[in-house]
């Protein structure tokens, strides 16, 4: 067997692993825990000097709470989710649509449509900046949630459509014309056959959307510039010019911010694993 | 009345022309059987008859209506996948009824016809199972129970045992005769396995590069092949085939010269001229093996020893492939030489182009 398991390997190799996981671990998680660690923090070992220690004692509850009384951070996360679950709704399902079109139509541009949707996903949002927010300043979205939902969705749809696309590709087409002998509509077909069916990778791509669209700082920062409509990752921004040396609270903020795509990972990570996989091997 | 007409029907894929012009009656109730190898269109054509294939030229009618461009559904048919096609999330029970209810029918008709579908193939103890639950030849059961609650007047069936093994196959193939007898309806089956073909079929449909070949009764193809092509495509093991030429040409026969040996054959001496290039053809159950002095002799490369018969495959001396089918009780050693005669009667012979001269007149 190839490569032979540590748990055969010399003793060397084998303690050596043990040492090394470890390590590695802390190593890569040492940003994450330090920021946790500060989380807990009270304000006085800031002012000692204790950055990396253990905090003195446990001041989780002070901070955080002082976060969520002192800061909008629950407005901002409201809108966060505002801006996230019409997102991951609206580009899943849109692309359910067009990737059942796609792989089970067979029209001229069938194959150039989908080389669009790809090719799209490699040009970096980065110079469409300017662009987008002329568009939604002159169509009135500017600074708005509806504005984010909508440039979100558009820019979401490409990969995901590439990835319904050879998900449904990989079903067994037999399905869907055995479905059209026995005389059920297209529209039944997509419904009552394939929808089942394409259950994990829909649960994988809201995973991945829900974390990509959450975690964005970037069109956040351009398209919207007032508290009633910036989602959790701009508004910890201006928690930092908020309080400039409040280390412990900016910890805290960041933490709130992060847990939901986390949260949402683990309650679906078994779907989003075996979306994962089910969507490479085939297409 | 559900018989299937097909007139000069063409398939093309861009420039490729599949099927090539199919002229084919199927008469109602009957059972017709697609065979050819790989690739001559079988598949395509029953999937222009169901309505799966556009088709590019011709016509189709169904029960004397033209179908055409009448959607699948609408055709009266039923079909049945090589792959069975189940979904797999629901049950069987809804397997079964889910064409019905997407089009309709009542809760009670729809649980009736499932009740007497699930009756006929055996399947009222797995109703509520998935597919995934079940064995082969169970599912395959669910595909046919699928197809019959449609009740429709043809039965479309697209290679469906392909993916049993063997003793299940031979099961199926009888199941599904007996539903043939039971329901009367046209039955359209296409295979690669010429025994289903033989054992099944009222009529067999022989396809070779988008063409019938040759339409026939089992036995008749068996007996009386049209060409070259059909005589080495059914049977198994398969028609031998060797090089003649004509030397001699009466009023009721002609000899031919094989192996350096002449053979008189009881045939039309009109058919040929002499010094012709022909094919004589024998099934491997028509050769006699005979003692030394014989006409022919090959070379024993190897002996399959089958219970019932054993199977003798030699080489001639030009090379040429050769086997005779004998007795369960014949013996014989790779590397010795073993003696046989063609007797004329079985000789079956083809011209230059493939075409029949003659059958053999085997009448016992």
């Amino acid at each position: 067997m190839f490569p032979t398991p540590v748990q055969k390997a010399s003793p060397f190799i084998r303690i050596s692993y043990q040492i090394m996981l470890p390590v590695a671990l802390i190593v890569w998680l040492f940003p994450l825990i330090g920021v946790a660690l500060t989380s807990v923090r009270p304000a006085s070992d800031l002012a000692a000097g204790n950055y990396f220690g253990m905090p003195s004692y446990f001041a989780g509850f002070e901070n955080y709470g002082a976060v969520f009384r002192d800061s909008l951070i629950g407005q901002f996360i409201l809108n966060s989710f505002k801006i996230t679950i019409p997102t991951v709704i609206g580009a899943v399902g849109l692309s359910c649509l067009s990737g059942f079109a796609l792989a089970n139509y067979q029209f001229k541009a069938n194959l150039w449509i989908f080389f669009i949707f790809v090719a799209g996903n490699f040009v970096p949002a980065q110079i469409l900046m300017v662009p987008v927010r002329d568009l939604t300043l002159r169509t009135g979205l500017y600074d708005s949630v509806y504005g984010l939902i909508l440039f979100h969705t558009a820019f979401q749809a490409g990969f995901c459509t590439l990835f319904m696309r050879n998900f449904i590709k990989s079903l067994p087409f037999a399905l869907i014309e055995s479905a059209r002998v026995e005389g059920v509509s297209e529209w039944k077909i997509f419904a009552y056959v394939v929808m089942p069916l394409m259950r994990p990778a829909i649960a994988a791509l809201s995973v991945l959307i829900f974390t990509f669209v959450w975690n964005d700082y970037f069109w956040a920062t351009v398209m919207v510039q007032g508290a009633h409509a910036m989602p959790v990752t701009a508004g910890l921004y201006s928690l930092n010019g908020q309080w400039v040396a409040a280390w412990h609270l900016v910890s805290a903020g960041s933490i709130v911010a992060a847990l939901p795509p986390v949260a949402m990972f683990f309650l679906m990570q078994k779907h989003f694993i075996a979306g994962l996989t089910l969507g490479a091997t085939k297409g | 009345m559900a018989n299937v007409s097909l007139r000069n029907v063409r398939k093309a894929f861009g420039a490729v022309e599949i099927i090539k012009g199919v002229d084919l009656d199927v008469a109602d109730g009957e059972f017709c059987v697609f065979v050819g190898p790989s690739g001559c269109g079988k598949s395509t054509l029953l999937r222009m008859i169901a309505g799966l294939e556009d088709i590019t030229s011709g016509a189709l009618l169904i029960g004397g209506h033209d179908m055409v461009h009448v959607p699948s559904a609408d055709r009266g048919v039923a079909m049945v996948f090589q792959s069975y096609a189940l979904y797999p999330h629901m049950s069987v029970r809804d397997n079964i009824g889910f064409g019905l209810r997407m089009t309709g029918h009542d809760r009670a008709d729809i649980a009736a016809r499932t009740a007497k579908a699930a009756d006929m193939l055996q399947l009222g103890p797995v109703l509520e199972r998935k597919p995934s639950q079940l064995s082969g030849g169970q599912r395959q059961r669910v595909a046919i129970g699928r197809a019959i609650v449609r009740e429709p007047g043809v039965f479309l069936f697209d290679e469906p045992l392909s993916n049993l093994d063997a003793a299940l196959r031979v099961q199926m193939r009888i199941e599904i005769g007996r539903l043939h007898q039971d329901l009367k309806a046209t039955m359209i089956y296409v295979t690669h396995d010429q025994v289903e073909a033989m054992t099944m079929a009222d009529k067999i449909v022989v396809l070779h590069g988008g063409m019938i070949e040759q339409v026939g009764s089992p036995l008749e193809l068996y007996h009386r092949p049209q060409n070259l092509f059909v005589a080495g495509f059914i049977g198994s093991p398969k028609m031998n085939f060797l090089a003649a030429k004509v030397t001699a040409l009466c009023p009721q026969s002609l000899d031919i010269e094989v192996q350096g040996q002449t053979l008189q054959l009881p045939a039309n001496g009109a058919l040929a001229k002499i010094g012709d290039n022909v094919t004589l053809g024998i099934r491997p159950e028509h050769v006699q093996i005979g003692a030394a002095g014989d006409s022919l002799t090959g070379t024993l490369r190897l002996a399959e020893y089958l219970g019932s018969e054993t199977m003798f495959y030699l080489s001639l001396p030009d090379g040429t492939e050769f086997s005779v089918k004998a007795d369960g009780l014949a013996k014989g050693q790779a590397g010795q030489s073993l003696h046989f005669t063609l007797p004329a009667l079985a000789c079956h012979l083809f011209d230059a182009n493939g075409r029949t001269l003659l059958n053999a007149t085997l009448d016992k």
